[in-house]
């Protein structure tokens, strides 16, 4: 409860933060329209050529957008903002101020992940949740019950494996404190756009077992639409546990690091 | 003596940091392969501090104070020794241990900077889960003692240094710490707001009997707010007692100060053992053991036209300056 309460207050904190700055209110509307209208641009584009392609079809594909707007507004939302804060030359570890973290009686990987939001990011949220509704609609009466609850817990699996790696790339920091890691993620993170099987196959390699970002859009697209299997869903849910309980180990290994800044 | 709050048995840290030569070909190497260097920053200290002591901490730049604070209140590791603050290890950090200590440090800000300090109080006391009644009463006790209704409004960037100063305490104090560690809270301060929160401090300790670890450049902090002093150079203790007692222990010698009789510009003739340290018309200034102190204070009575005669302790700042820089000497010495 005591954590819930925590969230909301890192919240309450944030909306003030936001409503000081009005411009960046309009400044991130439109970067999430035009995160939206180049992504649907490009479906358009693909499918007015073809009817599939390797078997994602217009709708499949949709839901496979719509997991990815969702995902990147939930990083913009907390995930990002939060852990972020400690990497960099402005950072919380290059500065020091991250004593102030560790002084306090709560769970430190708990406070680094959820103190800063960006309450413009539910923007985001929306427009990604209209993409997955849409796409829905379109794959019509083939969707069942099964198909959205599956989705759903290969959604939950996908939070986790992006958190997870977000995590292990910020606590990179402990070891070098200037650099800011997650740009190396930002670029694999923009692969996730399109379903892993697209990708040659080295590439769908990497994508799905050495940094699995691919695993996290095209797994709940492929749950929406009706392909995936049982062994799939197991898999995922198997490699979220796996990342969470790993990145969680990294960045206790990194705290030990911390030797904070001088005076 | 109470039963010590604060235990302190052979603490010592020594960091390992990464070094090279200059200019660009070492910086390339230094990306193959790196040197490093340890680093000594704190080196066997042992201390205890009783339940609402004031301790200062002094030394010069670089002599361990800060570290050794930082492993106090559970932010590094030692390398070797224990501590124990009421009963925990603090590198635990565990939360029981993090609800009763607080640090303020003087060049780092827990202040949120685009919102007014008492959405930052709030926010504070929602992560110590300070009860709403207590976290009120507590809050209208602070904002009182340190004259800060007008700012609580006011975005904190829009704030000065002093008045920061100010929110950082009560941001430290909301949650009713037993043990208060302070890092050079008045850096940077004008000479009165530097007053103000000494007098706020020592009140405060007074009234809730809360220990205080603190460390200060700015002696006047340490005279005005600790009885104890604990002096760390290169690591190593050199002095725990009462601030008087420092003088004494670590400069023994005394200064006589002579007033002449406006007839006497002859040669001086000085008894051995006496330094001169000034002479201007009609004045000495001598610097002399303490223990040869009242026998060449009688034989320059005896010997010279003495019109007045004091003998002092040397001041503080100069006992210091004498350590800060005697180095080596000193702690052969001790």
């Amino acid at each position: 409860m005591h954590y819930l309460r925590l969230i909301r207050s890192f919240i309450d904190v944030a909306f003030q933060n936001a409503l000081a700055y009005r411009i960046n209110f309009w400044v991130s509307l439109l970067h999430s329209i035009l995160d939206l209208g180049t992504g649907i641009l490009a479906l358009m584009v693909l499918f007015s050529q073809v009817e599939a392609i390797r078997g994602w079809t217009l709708p499949a594909t949709l839901a496979l957008l719509g997991t990815y707007l969702l995902l990147g507004a939930l990083r913009r939302l907390f995930i990002g903002p939060s852990l972020e804060a400690l990497a960099g030359m402005d950072g919380e570890i290059w500065v020091g101020t991250f004593d102030f973290t560790l002084l306090r009686p709560v769970n430190v990987q708990f406070l680094a992940s959820v103190r800063t939001w960006q309450p413009l990011a539910v923007l985001d949220l929306l427009l990604g949740a209209v993409v997955l509704l849409t796409a829905s609609l379109r794959l019509g009466r083939a969707l069942a019950l099964v198909q959205v609850l599956y989705f759903i817990v290969t959604l939950l699996a996908a939070v986790a494996i992006l958190y997870a790696l977000l995590l292990a790339f910020s606590a990179l920091v402990f070891w070098s404190p200037g650099l800011l890691f997650t740009w190396l993620f930002n670029a694999l993170f923009q692969m996730a756009r399109y379903p892993v099987g697209l990708y040659p196959g080295w590439l769908r390699l990497v994508l799905t077992w050495v940094v699995p970002v691919g695993v996290m859009t095209t797994v709940p697209a492929q749950a929406l639409a009706g392909g995936l299997s049982l062994g799939m869903l197991l898999g995922s849910l198997g490699l979220a546990g796996g990342l969470f309980c790993g990145a969680s180990l990294l960045f206790r290994t990194g705290l030990r690091r911390y030797a904070s800044a001088s005076s | 003596m109470l039963e010590p709050q604060i235990v302190v048995r052979g603490l010592s840290k020594t960091y390992r940091v990464p070094e090279r030569n200059p200019g660009v070909g070492a910086a390339l190497r230094s990306l193959i392969q790196r040197s490093y260097r340890s680093v000594e920053a704190v080196r066997d200290v042992s201390f205890n501090v009783a339940a609402g002591e004031v301790v200062g901490f002094i030394g010069p730049n670089g002599a361990g104070k800060t570290t050794t604070l930082k492993m106090l209140s559970g932010l590094l590791h030692p390398t070797a020794g224990e501590v124990v603050v009421m009963g925990e290890v603090p590198w635990e950090r565990r939360p029981a241990y993090l609800r009763r200590i607080s640090m303020v440090l003087g060049n780092k800000s827990q202040m949120l900077w685009d919102i007014p300090p008492l959405d930052s109080f709030r926010l504070l006391g929602e992560i110590y889960s300070v009860p709403p009644a207590q976290f009120r009463e507590t809050l209208d006790e602070l904002v009182a003692l340190l004259e800060l209704a007008p700012l609580l409004s006011k975005p904190v960037r829009t704030l000065s240094l002093g008045e920061r100063m100010k929110c950082e305490l009560v941001a430290g104090l909301l949650h009713r710490p037993a043990v208060l560690f302070l890092d050079e809270p008045t850096l940077g301060l004008d000479v009165s707001t530097q007053g103000r929160l000494r007098r706020f401090l020592g009140a405060y300790n007074r009234r809730n009997d809360v220990t205080m670890i603190l460390t200060s450049h700015y002696m006047a902090d340490v005279v005005a707010l600790c009885p104890r002093v604990i002096l760390i150079h290169h690591g190593i203790l050199l002095y725990d007692g009462e601030l008087d007692g420092l003088a004494h222990t670590l400069a023994p010698f005394k200064l006589i100060r002579v007033g002449l009789s406006s007839a006497s510009q002859c040669a001086l003739d000085l008894p051995g053992g006496v330094e001169l340290l000034q002479r201007t018309n009609g004045s000495l200034a001598l610097r002399v053991a303490r223990e040869l102190a009242p026998r060449i204070t009688a034989q320059l009575l005896n010997t010279l036209p003495v019109v007045d005669l004091s003998v002092e302790d040397p001041p503080i700042e100069a006992v210091i300056d004498q350590i800060y820089q005697g180095d080596g000497d000193q702690e052969a010495r001790l």
